[in-house]
């Protein structure tokens, strides 16, 4: 081996803008990457352009004959979107480098604010942006409530709505990036309040639907605000927002390198997942973060009972063992459960928000959709051994056991959101039931969402074992207007097979929509009885076992 | 270069705990410039936490650390002199190997001081067949050596090691060892490296820390 040489080269401390043009320059299909980034660009301006026509053109009509809770409403949505949007900031670091560039130009010679000092610009630009939309929004929300506001001078509010936005969000990001050293003791504070924020927003907005006494309040207080009033908002939001970027940017010469290290690793594996639009990807990210650093008390697995003794080597047991991680994940996520209870209100809340003949399709399609995110709760296990068999095959469980086993969970959760939703929406009134047989409606829907459940669990159990995306991967099928990717069609057909499982339910539930309005007087909405709820639960418990039987073995063969 | 007798890292009483669970108790450590430090345990003993405070990287709950006169500092002049290779980086995606290997050089510019150039650092590593290839196309072995090639493409006076040995074969783990006892150290540099492969810290020619309970033993050579 060779002995090396002391070199004594004189050339200058190196440049971080030097390093980066050599980085880029090797990078091969350069073109590439400006046409996705000017295409993304692009679709982004159409889509903004269009999404902000009409707040504008409601403020340029100057109209004030507005009900009085929109403009509440409209305000608490805009905090909620900031508050979201800080909350997504923060979950990506926010101050975060390429997962290349944190590996080799972090703990180098570089200076630190060089190295940074480009992915603050970025976040700054980005925070200034989005948050002068979101003033722009707000002043759409609330600018017709304001009497000095005239569209005559639209142009100058307009300016101020974008200027104070901006530089409160760049306050904020600020903030952030101050509170990102120090992830243990800063940050779940921080990512607390910010969901609260958000939560009593919403809570606010849905509040002043139908309390007027906030709406007119908030009303109230708008009324009198004057255009030197919002000015001297804007100089003080300058200001501070100037004094948070300088202060960052002098924190960023001792700025740490292995918490940028960990969040720049972490953001990567984000991005790469976004990209493609991965979400499974993007599930798995979360449940580790959300695992990673939690300290669990070890349980035994639960212990054969007399009535289980079986002749060795039958792979039951092992089966069991496996479906049973799903449980105890779940047991151990007892918000996720609260979560999905408190989402079960969702298909009540579109049936009222929405109106017409199209109410029973929309609450039908939420709780197609609910159901299998509901049993995809239990499928968390599964999803993993899709994608490395490793656990499975140490555990010596056979595949289709396996599955059967793991059936039992995603059904469950399934049936009992379904039977929730459904009981919600009797309850409300928005669905009925033949009296004849004297048992009351809600308890009637609640059994046929019982009895749908495991239609729903083979959809998300084909949800789970499908393989992630690669939009990469060629082929699919040509629909005339373009090819369909392979990938898009595998998880369509996941949920027209829930669609198939649970049909009975879905046309039960647009029957009884139609029958409410009119549209089909005498449909099953006075006729849901035990023979619907027969036929339900024999078409999921088949549909479910067929799927069972038919499917490859899991692990053996991705993707189906 | 710091003269042979100067101490390169001292520890004293390093105390390193994750929540509940205290990993370093009391660990007390040091080594001089020129001399290689081989820190040895069952998995989970604390050498790698013990690497990342002498980088830096973890602030330690108790007890002091001094590392080139100073504590770890992480700031550009210390990371001039000191050099970690932990766990496998994220490799440029449109970059090869042999600029890679450039990369280091010239983000450490100007060298002074001892280190192997690039075409050097390919033979010495044995990665000429695939100096034009993107390292994603190495297999594990090759991007540790890669990873190592890296480190010493740049001068440096403490190289912090964390089990240099995964990965590699038998015969270039005696090769790097061979490099370490005899063209780093020698020039002054100092070597501090978690390793489970005894052999290969005794070819290197290293002082051996035990870490056992969270306290440091010396091990008879």
């Amino acid at each position: 081996m060779t002995t090396g040489t002391t070199a004594r080269v004189a050339s200058a401390v190196p440049r971080t803008a030097t390093v980066r043009k050599f980085t880029r320059r090797q990078r091969q299909g350069r073109w590439l990457d400006w046409y996705a980034a000017g295409f993304g660009v692009l679709l982004a301006c159409i889509y903004l352009g269009n999404f902000l026509v009409q707040p504008l053109r409601r403020l340029s009509s100057g109209a004030r004959d507005l009900p009085v809770g929109q403009g509440e409403t409209g305000l608490a949505l805009v905090v909620a979107a900031a508050a979201g949007l800080l909350l997504l900031a923060q979950s990506l670091g926010p101050l975060t480098l390429s997962p290349a560039d944190a590996s080799w130009l972090l703990m180098s010679p570089l200076r630190r604010r060089g190295l940074l000092g480009r992915s603050l610009g970025v976040l700054h630009g980005v925070g200034a942006f989005a948050g002068a939309l979101l003033g722009i929004l707000a002043l759409a929300m609330a600018g017709p409530y304001v009497r000095a506001f005239t569209p005559a001078r639209l142009g100058e509010w307009l300016l101020l709505a974008a200027v104070t936005g901006g530089a409160l969000a760049v306050a904020a990001v600020d903030a952030l990036v101050f509170l990102q050293p120090y992830p243990r003791r800063a940050r779940p504070p921080a990512r607390v309040l910010l969901r609260v924020i958000a939560l009593a927003a919403v809570v606010v907005a849905v509040a002043g639907e139908h309390w007027t006494g906030l709406a007119r309040t908030v009303a109230r207080g708008l009324a009198p605000v004057s255009l030197a009033a919002v000015q001297a908002v804007t100089a003080v939001a300058v200001v501070v927002a100037v004094a948070a970027a300088v202060a960052a940017w002098a924190r960023l010469r001792s700025f740490p390198a292995d918490v940028l290290w960990a969040d720049s690793a972490h953001a990567g594996r984000v991005r790469l997942a976004a990209a493609f639009l991965n979400v499974q990807l993007l599930g798995w990210i979360a449940e580790d973060n959300y695992w990673r650093g939690r300290v669990l008390a070890s349980r035994p697995w639960p212990a054969r009972k007399p009535w289980q003794v079986r002749p060795p080597g039958t792979p039951m047991f092992p089966a069991f063992l496996l479906a049973w991680s799903d449980w105890r994940r779940l047991g151990r996520r007892p918000g996720t459960l609260l979560a999905l209870a408190a989402s079960a209100v969702a298909p009540a809340l579109v049936a009222g928000a929405l109106t017409g003949s199209a109410r029973g399709v929309a609450s039908a399609a939420v709780l197609l959709f609910g159901g299998i995110a509901a049993a995809s709760q239990g499928c968390a296990a599964l999803r993993r051994d899709t994608n490395d068999a490793t656990l499975r095959r140490m555990i010596g469980a056979v595949p289709r056991p396996s599955l059967t086993a793991r059936t039992a969970l995603p059904a469950l959760l399934a049936a009992g959101w379904l039977a929730l939703a459904l009981g919600l929406l009797a309850s409300a009134g928005v669905l009925h039931a033949s009296g004849a047989s004297g048992v009351p409606a809600p308890l009637l829907w609640a059994t046929l969402g019982l009895a749908a459940g495991p239609g729903l669990a083979a959809s998300a159990l084909r949800l789970a074992r499908t393989a992630p995306i690669d939009a990469t991967a060629l082929g699919g099928l040509d629909t005339g207007a373009g090819t369909m990717p392979s990938w898009l069609i595998s998880r369509i057909f996941s949920i027209v097979l829930g669609l198939v499982g649970i049909f009975p339910l879905v046309a039960g539930v647009i029957s009884a929509f139609g029958g409410l309005h009119g549209a089909r007087p005498g449909s099953l909405s006075h006729g849901l009885s035990g023979g619907t709820i027969i036929v339900q639960a024999v078409l999921s418990a088949a549909l479910l076992s067929l799927y069972v039987l038919t499917a490859s073995p899991p692990g053996s063969a991705p993707g189906e | 270069m710091v003269s042979v007798s100067e101490l390169v890292v001292e520890v004293h009483g390093l105390r390193v705990s994750y929540g509940s669970v205290v990993v370093l108790e009391d660990v007390s450590l040091s080594a001089a410039a020129g001399e290689i430090v081989a820190v040895m345990g069952v998995n989970g003993a604390g050498k790698s936490t013990l690497l990342s405070c002498l980088a830096g990287l973890r602030r330690p709950g108790g007890g002091t650390i001094r590392v080139l006169g100073g504590p770890p500092r992480d700031t550009a002049d210390y990371w001039r002199r000191v050099v970690l290779v932990a766990d496998l980086p994220t490799w440029y995606p449109g970059l090869t190997v042999r600029e890679h290997i450039e990369l280091v050089r010239m983000t450490n510019a100007p060298a002074d001081g001892w280190c192997l150039d690039p075409a050097e650092l390919i033979d010495a590593f044995a990665l000429a067949g695939r100096a034009d290839a993107i390292p994603l196309t190495l297999s594990s072995g090759q991007r540790q050596r890669l990873s190592l090639a890296c480190a010493l493409a740049r001068p440096s006076d403490l190289l912090l090691l964390d089990e240099p040995e995964q990965s590699l074969d038998a015969g270039f783990r005696k090769q790097l060892a061979s490099l370490l006892r005899d063209s780093y150290a020698p020039s002054g540099g100092t070597v501090v490296m978690a390793t489970h492969d005894l052999e290969f810290a005794e070819v290197a020619g290293a002082r051996r820390i035990l870490i056992e309970d969270g306290c440091a033993t010396e091990e008879p050579a």
